[in-house]
């Protein structure tokens, strides 16, 4: 019922001073909030994605080399570097570990040659591979079926040997700089020299470039085929493993590494406690927006109780009159929602405001930013569960006053 | 509605008492739709109790009051509103006036949720009243005798089937009394409501039905 004179009767004793006292300290809560949920939502990306910087919770691990380890490679071979299956057991049983993946190696020799631009060259290489699940290379044809026709082998490169060749070799060689596309396009050929002397020529094909494995991968249903074909009973034990780890700043994972004297390739374990550091601190003032936001909807209710208290006779008078609770309490239903919708956009506004501030620093990582819907969502969710309470707070107040004496 | 009775009631504050002698208290008491009943009382023998427990906004009593019936215990406050805009018109002796509305207001206040009166019959009230001057004067700057007659204005703003007029004309004069009296039997005989009115002494001037001693 739209009743001016009830508003004009209810609303003395509104202060001023206490709703925009609260209204400023939920502006504050709310603009925290969101700004925290909208710079978590920008910089998610950076996260999610695989290829980013920061690797998200993939260690690769090796066993440190030291100076007694090459002399024991040099005389009996590579296996004195090798993780064997005790070891491998018992990094799996670490709690942090979800999954551990073998990095598979060729055990025949391998040479690639290739025709560009009128130069032909030729190298000896080698090829590594691991599970597919740890493949961050998405959308690529990752499969070999030695039953075909012309038998193409899908090649992962890493991303440092592009940009090691383009910054590094071609510069000072006066070589053409290559893009990941046209890398792809190149047709090169590969020699395979069987234990038995055998020689077979195959095709290869660089299909995509990874920020995870920092070396040559092929798929590892080709390294079986491969391995099985041209070098049949070698058994090589695994040099490198890849661990998915549940939390990557983990000390316990540091300590294991230093006790067992392993070592994780990279900076990747630094770069993975700032992702974890990052996602802590953007926890903690999420928090602390919601802290504050809960102890100004405290201070709406407070506020409310004490208008209510100093308006009870008013408001018993009105029902006497024949007003039912709800026509009463009403008014107050509405001053509140219509604060809280003010608190909503000002504190989206004050987020969009910040958000200018923040985005030329993360565009400079190439962050284009998130959406804002998603904490837009949450803000309206907060503030309208903040309105919930405080409308079952004026609601309850006022039906209490229904009886002067029971 | 069209009774309202009373069986064994007694204000709790009563509790204890031997032999109450009272036509209301602690007997069976049956209150008609078209009589005018006049409720006499000491100070201090419960009459506005009375007023507070048929209005529903006390529940401090014993025994049982019903409406046609139905135990008001049992009244929702919804059913309570209703009863509020439609069945019983109440002039609480305190006159319950807003002092920051003028007088106009604060019937308007009653007239705009039940829609009962037109403007100028209420400004027929007012004038009949000799209050035409003061309608748009705060409440709150009118003397007791003017608050009395503009919260009777107020009351006849609703239909009803009870009048509960408590101590209606405690301070107006003779005159004044008159008109109250008229204005309620006219408001009472055009619905065909009863007219419980309370008294200690300065007795609405009203052909009585029944004389109930509190």
């Amino acid at each position: 019922m739209n009743n001016p004179l009830l508003w004009k009767l209810l609303r003395r004793h509104v202060s001023k001073v206490q709703t925009v006292g609260f209204a400023i300290a939920n502006i504050v809560g709310l603009t925290i909030v969101l700004l925290g949920l909208q710079f978590y939502v920008d910089v998610l990306p950076v996260f999610a994605d695989e290829e980013s910087f920061i690797r998200k919770d993939y260690l690769v691990v090796t066993k440190t080399i030291g100076n007694g380890a090459m002399v024991g490679s040099l005389i009996g071979g590579t296996d004195i570097n090798a993780f064997s299956d005790s070891d491998i057991a018992d990094i799996e049983e670490q709690p942090w570990v979800r999954k551990v993946g073998r990095f598979t190696t060729t055990n025949y020799r391998v040479s690639a040659s290739l025709n560009a631009y009128g130069r032909s060259m030729r190298t000896q290489m080698f090829f590594e591979s691991v599970p597919d699940e740890f493949i961050d290379t998405k959308n690529i044809n990752w499969t070999f079926d030695p039953n075909s026709k012309n038998p193409e082998i899908p090649i992962l490169l890493s991303k440092d040997y592009l940009a090691l060749y383009n910054f590094g070799f071609a510069t000072s060689q006066g070589m053409p700089q290559l893009s990941e596309s046209m890398v792809g396009k190149v047709p090169f050929s590969l020699v395979i020299q069987g234990d038995d002397g055998r020689v077979v020529r195959v095709g290869g094909k660089i299909v995509g470039f990874s920020n995870r494995l920092n070396t040559i991968i092929v798929p590892e249903s080709f390294m079986k085929w491969s391995n099985e074909m041209f070098a049949p009973g070698v058994v090589t034990k695994p040099s490198r493993l890849i661990l998915e780890v549940s939390k990557p700043g983990d000390v316990a994972i540091e300590k294991y590494m230093k006790k067992h004297d392993y070592e994780i390739a990279g900076d990747k374990m630094n770069s993975s406690k700032a992702n974890y550091m990052l996602t802590i601190v953007m926890g903690i003032v999420i928090a602390v927006g919601l802290v504050i936001s809960a102890l100004s909807f405290f201070i709406l209710i407070l506020s409310i109780y004490l208008l209510l208290q100093k308006n009870t006779k008013k408001l018993q008078d009105l029902l006497l009159l024949g007003y039912s609770p709800s026509e009463v309490a009403s008014q107050y239903v509405k001053m509140v929602v219509w604060v809280n919708m003010a608190v909503y956009v000002f504190g989206i506004a004050l987020m969009l405001y910040a958000r200018s501030l923040y985005m030329p620093q993360l565009e400079a990582f190439a962050i284009c930013g998130g959406s804002l819907w998603q904490a837009a969502l949450s803000g309206f969710i907060l503030i309208a569960l903040i309105t919930m309470g405080n409308i079952i707070a004026i609601k309850r107040k006022v039906a209490a006053l229904w009886y002067l004496e029971k | 509605m069209n009774v309202i009775t009373l069986d064994n009631t007694l204000p709790r504050v009563f509790a204890g008492r031997e032999a109450i002698p009272s036509d209301v208290w602690q007997c069976p008491l049956s209150l008609h739709r078209g009589t005018v009943y006049l409720v006499t009382a000491e100070s201090g023998s419960g009459k506005s109790s009375l007023c507070a427990y048929l209005y529903g906004y006390r529940k401090d009593y014993s025994g049982t009051i019903a409406f046609d019936g139905r135990n008001i215990d049992s009244l929702s406050v919804g059913e309570w509103c209703e009863v509020r805009r439609r069945h019983i018109a109440y002039l609480p002796q305190e006159m319950r006036l807003f002092p920051e509305l003028t007088a106009w207001e604060n019937v308007q206040l009653k007239n705009r949720l039940t829609g009962y009166k037109t403007d100028s019959e209420l400004r027929g009230l007012f004038e009949r009243l000799g209050i035409a001057d003061r309608m748009n004067s705060l409440a709150g700057k009118l003397s007791i005798g003017q608050q009395q007659r503009v919260a009777l204005i107020r009351t006849v703003c609703q239909p009803c089937d009870f009048f509960l007029l408590d101590e209606p004309v405690s301070h107006l004069d003779e005159v004044n009394n008159g008109i109250v009296a008229q204005i309620i039997s006219d408001e009472a005989i055009k619905s065909g409501a009863a007219v419980i009115a309370t008294s200690v002494g300065n007795n609405l001037n009203i052909k009585v039905g029944e004389v109930l001693k509190l």
